[in-house]
């Protein structure tokens, strides 16, 4: 049972997590009523996932080896686009959004985000959806005793786990500042990115169509990507313990780049030499 | 902050270059099939749990799922992650290995599903 739990805690952790900060971002705009399109894209990649396991399960041959990899590696990128740009748009945007007066940012912005942000609930959720749904069913089938009934019950408590994870995302995210809300979720939200395409770089690499070399260095000794701990690290901050050098080169300078882009205020505040020139500096 | 940005450059430059080197060996993936090696889950055990290859030359496991319920081929070192439904059969292209040992196991058994490939 506790292996199971911590299978599907694992691969839900990542999901309810994105879902928890897009809920709580949708509060801090204020539009929550707006949840339907995270709710929509959440969904939705739930019953991609499904037909996904489904398909995989049925189909063989190349279509069946080499599909899911590419669709994999195509969902991997997409979110690192859809991130990036999101963590973009809330760079140059945060002024509008920095005093709980103005909280609502203006109608045509906000419908605009919206479908992104419906897409990036749609791209957390299937990431690793087919995965957990292919696992659950493998446990559904083998109903014959005690034991099976037992790992499916920690499946199930797995899932519930990690509902509560992002419902406590959600609650504790409400209710820190805003600054300090967009602050928080803007670093994740990059780690995350980073970490995602070195993952993606990282698949890349184990199809050979990259090339690998040696790892640059091994810090299993310490945390242990298999491990528990390290393996939620994996997910969220694209941490491993046997990095290439073209999965460090992606990471490093994804958040170079990105971090610019995320954090205009801060590289500014620096160039024009003010101390709070962040506010004083009008965007649009 | 404007040395950051001259390092971006200089890293998307390796980048490029990084890609045009892969876009230039790729012919050498084109010399004749690569060998297949088959493993079995069994009982959510790998059968042989130690596979030999030979290093420098890609290969194909042929995993095939006899058991009653799905499995993840995984190996954090290859960056390779499979699911194989109950039953299925499935070819995981593994790139060429240094001389090495590269462990691999099955996410969802993790405790018994162990094993590793031997380059040589």
């Amino acid at each position: 049972m506790g292996a199971t739990f911590v299978i599907v805690l694992r691969e839900g952790f990542e999901a309810a997590l994105l879902l928890g900060i897009l809920y709580a971002y949708l509060a801090m705009i204020g539009r929550a009523q707006s949840r339907r399109y995270v709710t929509a894209g959440a969904v939705l990649a739930l019953g991609a996932s499904i037909a996904m396991g489904v398909a995989v399960s049925v189909i063989s041959g190349p279509l069946a080896d080499l599909g899911p990899d590419v669709i994999a590696i195509g969902v991997i990128f997409l979110a690192v686009v859809l991130l990036t740009w999101h963590g973009w748009w809330m760079g140059r945007h945060a002024r509008e959004i920095r005093g709980e007066v103005q909280r609502r940012i203006d109608e045509a912005h906000a419908r605009q985000r919206l479908w992104l942000v419906g897409l990036i609930a749609f791209t957390g959720v299937f990431r690793e959806g087919a995965e957990t749904v292919l696992f659950l069913w493998g446990l559904l089938v083998q109903m014959d005793d005690a034991a099976s009934w037992r790992a499916l019950a920690g499946g199930v408590a797995g899932l519930v786990g990690a509902a509560i994870l992002g419902w406590v995302v959600f609650q504790g995210g409400r209710r820190l500042s805003v600054q300090r809300f967009f602050a928080a979720t803007s670093v994740l939200l990059l780690l995350l990115a980073a970490g995602l395409l070195s993952a993606g770089v990282g698949k890349l690499q184990g199809l050979g169509l990259l090339p690998a070399g040696d790892p640059v260095w091994d810090t299993s000794w310490l945390l242990d990507d298999h491990g528990a701990l390290g393996g939620v690290l994996t997910g969220l901050v694209g941490y491993r313990a046997r990095p290439t050098a073209l999965e460090i080169l992606a990471y490093g300078s994804y958040i170079v780049v990105a971090g610019t882009a995320f954090f205009p205020a801060v590289f500014r505040r620096k160039t024009h030499g003010g101390a709070i020139a962040p506010v004083a500096n009008r965007q649009r | 902050m404007r040395w950051k940005s001259a390092a971006a450059v200089r890293q998307g430059l390796l980048i490029s270059l990084l890609l045009g080197a892969t876009l230039s060996a790729t012919p050498a993936l084109a010399q004749g099939p690569p060998s297949e090696i088959p493993v079995t889950i069994e009982n959510n055990r790998f059968v042989p749990s130690e596979v030999k290859v030979k290093a420098g030359k890609p290969f194909v496991l042929v995993v095939t799922n006899r058991d009653a319920k799905s499995e993840e081929f995984e190996s954090k070192d290859l960056r390779i992650e499979k699911v194989i439904p109950a039953g299925k059969t499935a070819n995981i292209r593994v790139r060429a290995l240094k001389p090495g040992t590269y462990p691999f196991f099955g996410e969802f058994n993790p405790k018994t599903a162990q094993g590793q490939i031997v380059a040589e």
